[in-house]
């Protein structure tokens, strides 16, 4: 844990949904100074200097995101993307159930920097008491005069909504939560437009993720150089074969194993596997890669990224085709329909897997499953959700064929079969 | 050289220059380079779903969809490298996995692009050996369209059709993913007058009509051009003929007419051409029955009669109709009826009032079609554009899209409101009173808010709509007939001027078929001649001998029963031309088969005065003539013998009589000009229920109940009902009621909508076994009537609440 935690000390023992116990943390100060003592534009240059990048998946700098926001419109903005449901990605929804307040005071700061009074947070449907505390949050706000007219004395509106989202993973997908909170069906928009220009309902939009905002009264808080020094800070999402799964406040950089270390480390007597350093949409690392920083650079150089950070660690009990199989089958779930390599390559590669699985497998599948997957590859989806499996995929066919041929030759599984001789002779 | 706003791209190795803001797959077009799409439709902005048109760009390591790329100064693309073909390869082979293959029976065989495309593009063999996704089939979605849901690949043009081009999000996509499926919102039947252009546009067999489903293949037919009779824009069609048969209509593309598009009454109404009671043999009464007649005899009688009336003196005979006749057909009545007959009582407007504002003022479209789309302010004044006028509503939908602003002026709200930025209802008739206070508005005074509120208008949105007419830079008012044929038609005319002075030009929505060309051909009263009414009038009071009514249903169409009742009575002889036994032709002395348009040559003209030619696409049944064919012989045996070869002949006779008439060009009418007086006081407010009636697109006239599949869009008829009135009087929807109104009543459906205020009830004309006009007059065409729920539904509900 480092030395000061920003996000981490909001959420922990009673958490600070409640607005006194908030308040009595520092909260909204941080707002309240960029609002009465800083411009926009200073803002935007603290959080550029802060280096704080998206914290949904795209790691996108945020304070460029911000810019491409054009100055003279009249309406703009700023959407929450709290529709978190990357498999094993918890950090947001924690945020909204135990810091609701943090998130509030970051949209502050973000509509000051962007020129925007209105802003809407769209939350994944299967959130409930998440967006039941920030209702109420939002409400003891208002109260407070920190949202509605004139916050904090000052000449600055700002109406927060909070909308539910309608169960689908898609709707994650920026331009697609657009369309879901518009009323339409959630598929995602062609790009360009950018949200930046054209956005809800047309307008120019800065659509930011539940931890980004999260971090920006640290950020305000702290100036650029002491943020940046606490690595710069991030939530991982620590799932799978670790002792204490769960969400982890970090500096960014710190080597994988120094996360699974942090979560209790493996369970006793096991052995590390395969990782999914950020989430399933993430090419699977094996042990080889135990010491790559978590960051964005050093995980795309091995082959992966960091996504969401949330890191799926897998031990030696563990049947790889089961779980691209399983990845696969989640993501034909979840595929909106719109395009055809993502509609029609999810539902056959999940076919192909089912058949494996059922001992039906042949040789020339392996072909086939890194052929279907081909198609799907670079730029062949029309979002990256169909482009997400993939980076899983081929790395499980790179690294764990074997594993792939055995269930094909025997229509059995190696990892199970080893597991079972293991239990028989300690026995 | 290249403008600053071109840009040169290279497709394969050819340099492209095209306008900046073309998409590559368009730049590729323009350079004859084939990429293959599925998604992508031109009259839609493109959507990049179907993943078919992937391209690579130099410099750039990700797949681009040409369709959604807009192409670059010095952008390289290749779009047919093998590893590109590769890829639209492996893209069909995705298409293909779930796609039935069923090609041997499926209706697009033969005109399928995914059929095309895997010619040209597709794998040979597919490596799929699971089981092929597969529904239950076929789902019906109304009464026209079919869905086989395992052929879709969900291209989306329809739902997008529905949203871009129609406005009636009539098909939507349900479930997610792989389970994705075209339906309706809540799987009800189609609500949509356009959804035959969604089968025109499904790039696979998955959408079909009930109307063609089975009956041909594309190379089984030849198609026919030819211009739709139906609601006079004359839209382009092409019949597709199967043994002597139409077995489909077609949009024929006109981008300055219908574009591509048709509505579903042009589409789908046509089987009545093959009607098995059609007219084959002439019939004359003997003996109170009409009975087969030879041509001779049939031909012999009617010139005796209208030689005795001749020689009785000059208008002694009245003639009605024209709208369903070519141009040839009606210049050739104007001068045997002017000429040899001698009678200036000639008319075309079967279905006006006496002293109608319709009567004053020339029918037809100030603009060709398309300014519409340019225009930025569209305001209605009663018309109902999408049940009168649908493809007209398409161009407006492209206006709105542009930021145009639509204000409708009706006696109730119509099903396009959700588009409108203004709404006015007013009181029935009361229209000019509305439009005259927005008239004045528009030049600097303030709208009479007593007034307003009197007949039941917000003055506020008459305040909004007349400061955007004054902002407005090509503002358009469209004049309906409910407007001009109710009691302050004049009203609406003076006020209508006004607005023309103010820079608006106006439309004059009203005429069905051929209705203007049988104007611009002389079938309007010459000097002392009768208008339609005042030919029924004096009819009635005996004036007449014979009266002679070509491809009209006055016994239907005129909206007081009574007066043509009269007439009937009181004229000794009654000579129909029809395809039918109308109502109008029951009643006749002598009924003469006539053609339809599709079996005839000739021209017709649509409501922008447009000259097109319609060809001759099948034979008439039996002996069968066409109404020039019976004029001639007719002149022949009154001693005029016509030396006309064919229709060629005809036209160019019109040609010299009337100036600019030339196939292909366009006859505009000539602005508002008239002094009408502001004779109209707004009606009292009524404490009874008021009938107002209407167009509807699909109704049960002479040739739409013959349609099956138009018959059963139309339904039964029915009385459109507010919720609060109905409720008043224990009608439910679909429950059966009785309207009356003094003696006469009526038993009828009730539909319980909003979208007619309480107060008021709509019946819908155009069903012709409904005796509407027995309720109508023409000094009240909006009676007072009084509303019942009949039959045993009503007292079942009582009886079952007074059980234990």
């Amino acid at each position: 844990m480092p030395a000061e935690s920003i996000l981490l000390r909001f959420m922990e023992g009673e958490g600070t949904a409640d607005l006194e116990a908030y308040l009595r943390a520092g909260g909204y100060a941080a707002a309240r100074h960029a609002l009465t003592a800083l411009t926009p534009e200073e803002v935007i240059d603290i959080v550029d200097q802060s280096g704080l990048r998206g914290k949904g998946g795209a790691g996108f700098p945020t304070a460029r995101k911000w810019r491409f926001i054009p100055k003279g419109a009249p309406l703009k903005y700023v959407v929450v993307n709290g529709d978190e449901a990357e498999p094993c990605t918890f950090k947001d929804h924690m945020l909204l159930e135990r810091a609701p307040h943090l998130l509030l005071e970051g949209i502050i700061i973000a509509a000051y920097a962007v020129g925007a009074h209105k802003a809407y947070v769209y939350v994944r449907r299967e959130g409930y008491l998440a967006r039941e505390r920030l209702r109420q949050a939002v409400a003891a706000a208002y109260a407070r005069g920190f949202l509605g007219r004139k916050i904090f004395g000052t000449g600055m509106d700002l109406e927060v909504v909070v909308h539910s989202g309608a169960g689908a993973y898609i709707a994650g997908e920026e331009t697609a939560l657009l369309e879901s909170l518009e009323g339409r069906r959630a598929m995602p928009r062609q790009r360009p437009p950018f949200p930046a220009v054209f956005g809800l309902y047309g307008k120019p939009t800065v659509v930011n993720n539940v931890e980004t905002l999260s971090h920006l009264p640290a950020v305000i808080r702290l100036g650029a150089e002491a943020y940046r020094a606490l690595g710069p800070p991030a939530l991982f999402s620590v799932s799978g074969h670790v002792r204490h799964p769960g969400v982890y406040e970090l500096p960014l950089g710190i080597p994988m194993r120094q996360v699974i270390a942090a979560a209790g480390g493996l369970r006793p007597g096991r052995r590390f596997k395969a990782a999914f350093p950020g989430g399933s949409s993430s090419a699977l690392l094996t042990a080889e890669h135990l010491d790559v920083p978590m960051d964005y650079e050093p995980l795309r150089a091995a082959g992966s990224m960091l996504g969401s950070a949330s890191l799926i660690v897998m031990d030696d009990t563990t049947c790889i085709v089961r779980v691209a199989a399983r990845a696969v089958a989640f993501y034909k779930e979840e595929s909106c329909g719109k395009c055809t390599p993502c509609r029609e390559g999810t539902y056959w590669l999940s076919q192909i897997f089912d058949r494996i699985l059922a001992g039906g497998g042949r040789i020339e599948d392996l072909e086939l499953l890194a052929h279907i997957s081909r198609g799907m590859s670079n730029g062949a989806c029309f979002c990256l959700l169909g482009e997400s499996v993939p980076p899983g995929l081929e790395a499980s066919l790179r690294h764990f064929r074997h594993e792939y041929e055995y269930h094909i030759r025997t229509g059995r599984c190696d990892v199970e079969e080893t597991l079972a001789a293991a239990v028989a002779s300690g026995a | 050289m290249t403008e600053r706003s071109d840009v040169t791209l290279t497709i394969d190795g050819r340099p492209v220059t095209v306008p900046r803001g073309t998409t590559v797959w368009q730049a590729a077009r323009q350079a004859g380079i084939d990429i293959p799409i599925f998604c992508y439709h031109d009259r839609m902005p493109p959507l990049g779903a179907c993943r078919q048109c992937l391209v690579r760009v130099e410099k750039n390591p990700r797949w681009q969809t040409s369709c959604t790329l807009l192409a670059e100064e010095g952008m390289v693309v290749h779009a047919s490298t093998p590893e590109v073909r590769a890829a639209q390869e492996r893209n069909l082979e995705f298409l293909l996995i779930n796609h039935p293959l069923d090609c041997p029976i499926c209706d697009k065989g033969g005109e399928c692009p995914l059929q095309d495309q895997t010619f040209a593009y597709g794998p040979g063999r597919s490596r799929f050996v699971e089981t092929k996704r597969d529904f239950a089939k076929p789902v019906s979605l109304g009464p026209i369209l079919v869905l086989d849901r395992e052929r879709c690949i969900l291209c989306w043009r329809c739902v997008r059709f529905g949203e871009i081009i129609a406005g009636d999000e009539a098909l939507k996509g349900f479930e997610r993913g792989f389970a994705t499926e075209i339906n309706t919102p809540f799987t009800a039947p189609v609500r949509s007058k356009f959804i035959g252009n969604t089968i025109s546009i499904c790039p696979v067999g998955a959408l079909t009509s009930r109307t063609y489903r089975f009956r041909a293949r594309p190379w089984d037919t030849t198609p026919v051009p030819s211009v739709c009779n139906h609601c006079g824009l004359g839209c382009a069609l092409w019949l597709d003929v199967r043994d002597r048969t139409v077995v489909r209509v077609r949009a024929r593309e006109v981008p300055d007419l219908n574009d591509i598009w048709l509505c579903d009454l042009g589409q789908f109404g046509f089987s009545w051409l093959h009607a098995r009671d059609r007219l084959t043999r002439p019939l004359v009464r003997r003996d109170g029955r009409l009975q087969e007649a030879s041509w001779e005899e049939a031909l012999v009688l009617v010139a005796e009669r209208l030689r005795a009336a001749r020689r009785d003196g000059p208008g002694r005979v009245a003639v009605l109709g024209g709208t369903r006749l070519t141009n040839e057909d009606n210049f050739l009545l104007r001068r045997f009826f002017r000429e040899v007959v001698g009678t200036p009582h000639i008319d075309h407007r079967i279905d006006a009032r006496p002293g109608s504002a319709s009567l004053e003022v020339a029918w037809g479209l100030r603009t060709p079609l398309p300014a519409i789309s340019q225009s930025d302010l569209l305001l209605l004044v009663g018309c109902d554009i999408t049940e009168e006028y649908p493809i007209a509503w398409l161009r407006m939908k492209q206006a709105i899209d542009r930021g145009a602003a639509l204000y409708s002026l009706h006696s109730r709200s119509l099903e396009i409101r959700r588009f409108a930025r203004g709404t006015l209802v007013p009181t029935p008739g009361a229209e000019g009173v509305v439009l005259s206070q927005a008239a004045a508005a528009v030049s600097g005074a303030a709208p009479d808010g007593a007034v307003l509120r009197e007949v039941g208008v917000d003055p506020a949105v008459v305040e909004a709509l007349a400061a955007e007419l004054r902002a407005a830079r090509a503002p358009m008012v469209f004049l309906g007939k409910s407007a001009l044929e109710g009691l302050a038609g004049r009203a609406v005319l003076r006020a209508a001027q006004y607005l023309q002075a103010a820079g608006c030009t106006v439309q004059v929505m009203r005429g069905k078929g051929n209705a203007i060309g049988a104007a611009l051909m002389g079938v309007l009263p010459a000097p002392g001649g009768w208008s339609a009414p005042e030919i029924i009038r004096q009819a009635g009071s005996g004036a007449l001998q014979v009266l002679y009514v070509l491809g009209g249903d006055p016994a239907t169409e005129v909206a007081d029963g009574r007066a043509w009742e009269a007439a009937r009575a009181r004229t000794p002889f009654l000579v129909v031309h029809d395809l039918f036994l109308t109502e109008t032709a029951r009643q006749a002395d002598v009924v003469l088969p006539a053609l339809a348009f599709a079996e005839k040559d000739g021209t017709v003209c649509n409501l922008e005065g447009r000259v097109q030619r319609i060809t001759a696409a099948v034979r008439g049944p039996g002996e069968a003539r066409s109404d020039a064919a019976v004029l001639a012989a007719l002149a022949a045996r009154l001693g005029v013998p016509w030396a006309y070869e064919g229709w060629e002949d005809v036209f160019a006779a019109a040609a010299a009589a009337v100036p600019g008439l030339a196939v292909g060009a366009i006859i505009t009418p000539p602005p508002l000009s008239g002094d009408w007086p502001e004779d109209y006081a707004p009606p009292p407010p009524s404490a009874d229920l008021v009938l107002i009636s209407g167009e509807v697109l699909f109704d049960l006239g002479s040739m739409t109940s013959r349609s099956p599949a138009i018959a059963e869009l139309a339904g039964p008829p029915t009385v459109w009902v507010h919720p609060t009135d109905a409720a008043a009087r224990g009608l439910t929807d679909g429950a059966l009621a009785q309207l009356s109104a003094g003696d006469a009543s009526l038993v009828l459906r009730a539909r319980v909508t909003t979208e007619v205020p309480a107060g008021r009830v709509f019946v819908p004309r155009g069903f012709d076994s409904l005796p509407l006009h027995r309720l109508l007059s023409w000094d009240r065409p909006m009676p007072t009537v009084s509303l019942r729920a009949v039959g045993g539904m009503a007292a079942a509900a009582a009886g079952a609440e007074a059980a234990p």
